[in-house]
């Protein structure tokens, strides 16, 4: 295999450190790993599968089964639509459908500068606040299409609701 | 400092209770994750700057508290020992409120809740509607404590329900649970008792108690909210849940999208073990119990049990087939007891106030208590907990203030993605596990998501195939293949392309998936279909045969235009338009253009003289209109 | 009449009584029995997997007045007393929603399209795959390559978009290139090419063995080791491939017993 991520595992193996080496540590190690590096780098992948003792295919198959990891280097700011039934009901297709136009991306993808990947969930629990759209930590609550420009540009900002 | 006798717990908790009464009032800052988007954490640190001073001086504090409930006046904010609600709280408002309220014992008016109907304004929180209705159990100290001291938490109750059943044998804990009648709060509504017995009964020293935090229903989160708000009940639950079965391992399995909860556990968990509640020889018992938290890698299918167990397991979320239960081979295949965050909630107070007071609430099938998120077009959109047996209109209106904007009501969809949608004709429909199954939805996990006149049934249950598409785990046949072609059927019908039979086909591949399907989010992936056929069945035909959306919903079948006789020129409709596809000067008819508009229904929705109307596409491509 | 937890049992399948050991499951006892139930994803050498769901039947007991429920066979332990239907109406019916939607996924495989045939059904009711496979995800190629312990294919992706992938899609390291997911595979999906010098399979390269005896080449280097490991022994008991070392075996039996009037079994 082409160790071509070039990535420093000594966060990694830091990481590893903190787990019993098992099986059953695989999915804990996996988030701690996507939340240092952004995303599961294959090198820590296989560092991973050999700390842990679970063969390489089934590392890969757990990190492509979860919705909570990509493959492939994320956003450094991750805009999340929630697409619960009752943000869907108060417009969050329109929400997503702009968010994505102006990005340029498909939902899930990332821009090409790295700088914002856009996710769908599926509730976060605010429901009063529907649609919901949650820039990096903040969230937008009764989110409106018109206004994604501006939940972008201040991404990083404290609590805002309409 | 470790309580280490049942003595010493009532002597500790007693103290507590002493600290606390010492306190001359509280506020009391929700600070569940809907308020906190609200801006709520800028109202807490607002009042506690206001408040501070030497602890001599300061007689009034302010706790952060989980979801008071009333998610749609948040931030919400209340008073003790006044019980004064202020609703939609903000920073600048809170001066004004220490001044007059907490000093001058006076009501703010305008920041009180405003009963629609009356026009009166409602000081206590008990006396506003939708609190006067609720009995809250699982809930019982949300909103009155801070999740993060445990000390707050014991002062008001937690653990008592432990400390009687650690007097108890297992079987007289068995015995209170069954007389409780309490069913599992996930969904399933399967006998708590009866599953707690069979995993007793089951051979082998190492079993498990398991939490199921993956609250995956799109539209509940009152599971979030009791792991957010009163953690420690959870824990009290499944140490109760460990005596009673002969467990001492007890995992937390908590979605990934739900950071403030499993923050809150982990202090909770830390808190008990270093007051003895956790750990080895539990107030002396000689009973070793410990949780530790596991989270989510984001998989609906996590919530299904056996798929859960996988996931712990550190493997794909795969469910397996249930002819040997998990309370035999569960997790690591040994003896397992899977129950609901909710449902361990009960178990404290079951144990506490005796089964037979539980028994006493709810129906004849469904005793006690139940959690419901009310969501949606409704206008008080919250969390509850209601006795089981209120209706359906009960809770929509009374609790729930009726439809948004007065809309005419159209359907309740509970269950979530495995349950249905329940017509007006049956509003006065009973709330249990039954009459939610006769009717052709299911309780779930409380979801329940009121909808109006604007909603096409079509699109709903197209909406949780594409949900659960996504969902799906993909091993076996029906539900994967079954669930992509269904979805294809739907995504031809709100787009005008349904062909006669579809009607047909989509019943046949429901009843395959319903017989044929591994596990219960592929067999129950039809019901919503089903459902709105049942009681929709007239929208089908209309998008199948006449390509139209009644509701005028589906964009591809729908248009607008507006009425020359009712327009007055307002320009609220142009302001609306997200595609500047409206022209029209202020006083003036406005006009939509066909050939931008997106049909997206913004201008209905804003036009206050209801002069925007739509229509199907093919009535206005007949007409020859560009 | 059942003797204990693991005793024999009576069931009935279709009206026929058939006698079991308690525990079994019921597919391998309707076969027994000589009914068969169809499967896709099932191999007796392999733990079930509940994959296909081909193998529903329709099941019930006394004092269930009636009412059935459905299961697959493959999984389902037999108990004392059981009634199953193999063909009943809403068993006959699931199955051709399976195959229904089989074909529909794999239009081109003539596996799937003969026995979707067999349930009368020749075109699918559902859209056609755009782009056709032969893979019926019945997974028996990541079963077995666990079974062997080696585990370097696994399912990827989940929904729809499963399918059976080497990590990253590259060359799988833990491969050992012993053809059992090919060999295994029901329709023939997964190519690869073998000769006397090499193999390759899931883009992964191997060097042969070839046997001193006979000169074909066997195995995989990376087999023996493999195979070596798992039972403790050393691996140049790979070295002669299976044929010559029964004939090098049945040589030292002749040896041993010195039995007159066999004839030693030659080569090939």
């Amino acid at each position: 295999m082409n160790g071509a991520c070039g990535v420093d595992l000594a966060p990694a193996e830091e990481i590893l450190q903190r787990y019993p080496a098992e099986e059953a540590s695989l999915i804990q190690v996996l988030q701690d790993v996507h939340r240092a590096y952004n995303y599961l780098p294959c090198d820590v992948l296989a560092r991973v599968a050999e700390t842990l003792h679970v063969p390489l295919a089934k590392v890969f198959s757990v990190g492509t089964f979860y919705k909570a990891f990509s493959l492939s280097p994320q956003g450094r700011t991750i805009v999340k639509v929630c697409t619960g039934t009752a943000c869907h009901i108060r417009g969050a297709v329109q929400l997503l459908d702009e968010l994505c136009r102006q990005l340029g991306v498909e939902p899930g993808g990332t821009t090409a500068d790295l700088g914002f990947t856009v996710k769908t969930v599926n509730c976060v629990g605010a429901c009063a606040m529907a649609p919901v759209l949650i820039v990096g930590e903040t969230y937008h609550g009764n989110a409106a299409a018109a206004k994604v420009g501006k939940y972008l540009r201040s991404s990083g900002g404290k609590a805002d609701a309409n | 400092m470790r309580i280490e006798s049942l003595a010493a717990f009532e002597g500790y908790v007693e103290d507590a209770r002493a600290k606390f009464a010492t306190r001359q009032s509280e506020v009391l800052v929700c600070c569940g994750t809907g308020c906190l988007a609200n801006g709520a954490a800028a109202v807490a640190e607002a009042f506690a700057a206001a408040l501070e001073g030497t602890p001599a001086q300061v007689k009034t504090f302010t706790k952060r508290t989980g979801c008071h409930g009333f998610c749609e006046r948040g931030p919400l904010v209340v008073l003790r020992p006044s019980g004064v609600l202020y609703t939609k709280v903000k920073p600048r408002d809170v001066a004004e409120i220490v001044e007059k309220t907490v000093h001058g014992g006076t009501a703010i008016p305008r920041l009180l809740y405003k009963d629609p109907a009356s026009g009166q304004r409602i000081q206590h929180y008990q006396e506003v509607p939708f609190y006067k209705h609720q009995t809250r159990v699982a809930m019982r100290r949300i909103g009155l404590i801070d999740p993060t001291d445990i000390d707050d938490a014991l002062a008001h109750g937690a653990y008592r329900g432990l400390a009687k059943a650690l007097t108890m044998t297992p079987e007289e804990v068995l015995a209170e649970v069954a007389t409780s009648g309490l069913r599992g709060r996930g969904g399933a509504g399967f006998p708590t008792a009866r599953k707690w017995r069979s995993c007793r009964n089951a051979k082998g020293e190492r079993k498990f108690i398991l939490c199921n935090g993956d609250e995956g229903d799109p539209g509940a989160f009152k599971d979030r909210s009791i792991m957010e708000g009163d953690p420690h009940s959870v824990l009290e639950g499944m140490i109760i849940g460990g005596w009673a079965v002969g467990a001492h391992e007890g995992i937390i399995y908590v979605r990934d999208e739900y950071p403030l909860a499993v923050v809150n556990l982990t202090l909770a968990i830390a808190q008990a073990r270093d007051r003895g509640l956790l750990g080895t020889n539990i107030l002396g018992s000689g009973f070793d119990f410990d949780i530790r938290i596991s989270r989510g890698g984001g998989a609906f299918v996590c919530g299904e049990s056996s798929a859960l167990m996988r996931s712990l397991e550190g493997k794909v979320g795969e469910p397996r087939a249930k002819y040997v239960h998990a309370t035999d081979r569960g997790l690591y295949d040994l003896p397992t007891v899977l129950n609901n965050v909710e449902t361990w909630a009960d178990v404290g107070a079951i144990l506490e106030h005796g089964g037979a007071w539980f028994a006493a609430m709810g129906t004849e099938k469904s005793k006690g208590t139940k959690a419901f998120s009310l969501v949606g077009k409704v206008k008080n959109t919250g969390l509850i907990e209601l006795p089981m047996g209120m209706t359906l209109r009960q809770i929509i209106y009374d609790i729930g203030g009726g439809v948004m904007g007065d809309r005419p009501f159209k359907a309740v969809q509970t269950g979530g993605p495995s349950g249905g949608c329940v017509p007006e004709a049956l509003l006065d429909l009973p709330v249990d596990y039954e009459k939610l199954t006769e009717a052709g939805s299911m309780m779930g996990s409380g979801g329940m998501i009121v909808m109006d006149d604007r909603t096409c049934m079509v699109d709903v249950a197209r909406y949780f195939l594409k949900f659960l598409t996504e969902e799906s785990c993909g091993k076996c046949v029906p539900c994967r293949e079954g669930l992509h072609q269904m979805l294809l059927i739907f995504d031809d019908l709100v787009a005008g392309r349904g062909r006669p039979g579809d009607i047909e086909r989509i019943e046949r591949l429901s009843r395959g998936m319903q017989l044929g399907s591994l596990c219960e989010l592929g067999k129950s992936a039809p019901n919503p279909v089903l459902s709105t056929l049942r009681y929709f069945r007239d929208e089908y035909v209309a998008h199948v045969e006449r390509r139209e959306c009644p509701a005028g919903i589906c964009r591809d079948l729908t248009t607008y235009e507006i009425s020359p006789e009712t327009c007055d020129g307002c320009h609220a409709c142009f302001k609306a338009c997200p595609v500047e596809a409206i022209t029209g000067k202020v006083k003036e008819l406005h006009v939509i253009h066909q050939d931008k508009c997106i049909s997206c229904g913004a201008c209905y929705d804003a036009c206050p003289t209801h002069a925007v109307r739509f229509l199907p596409k093919h009535e206005m491509a007949a007409r020859g209109v560009a | 009449m059942s003797t204990e937890a693991t005793g024999e049992v009576t069931v009935t399948i279709d009206g026929k009584a058939v006698k079991a050991r308690a525990g079994t499951f019921l597919l391998e006892v309707a076969r027994g029995a000589g009914i068969d139930i169809p499967t896709l994803c099932h191999h007796p050498a392999l733990e079930p997997y509940g994959g296909c769901r081909l193998c529903v039947v329709d099941v019930t007991e006394k004092g269930w007045d009636g009412w059935c429920k459905m299961v697959i066979a493959c999984q389902f332990p037999v108990k004392d007393g059981l009634i199953v239907f193999t063909q009943s109406e809403r068993v006959l019916e699931t199955r051709k929603v399976v195959l229904d939607l089989l074909l529909a996924r794999c239009p081109e495989t003539p596996l799937i399209q003969n026995l979707a045939a067999r349930y009368g059904i020749t075109e699918t009711s559902y859209q056609r795959n755009p782009d056709p496979t032969d893979c019926i995800l019945c997974a028996l190629c990541t079963r077995v390559c666990d079974h062997l312990g080696v585990s370097a294919i696994a399912t990827v992706n989940r929904g729809i978009g499963r399918e059976v992938a080497p990590p990253f899609g590259q060359a799988p390291p833990d491969c050992i290139g012993c053809l059992a997911c090919a060999e295994i595979c029901p329709t023939d999906f997964i190519p690869y090419s073998t000769s006397n010098s090499s193999r390759t399979i899931w883009g992964k390269t191997f060097q042969m063995l070839r046997c001193p005896a006979c000169g074909r080449a066997h195995i995989t280097v990376e087999q023996a080791r493999h195979f070596a490991g798992k039972g403790g022994v050393s691996e140049s008991y790979f070295t002669l491939c299976d044929a010559c070392k029964r004939a090098h075996m049945a040589a030292t039996f002749q040896r041993l017993q010195q039995v007159p009037g066999v004839s030693a079994l030659g080569g090939r």
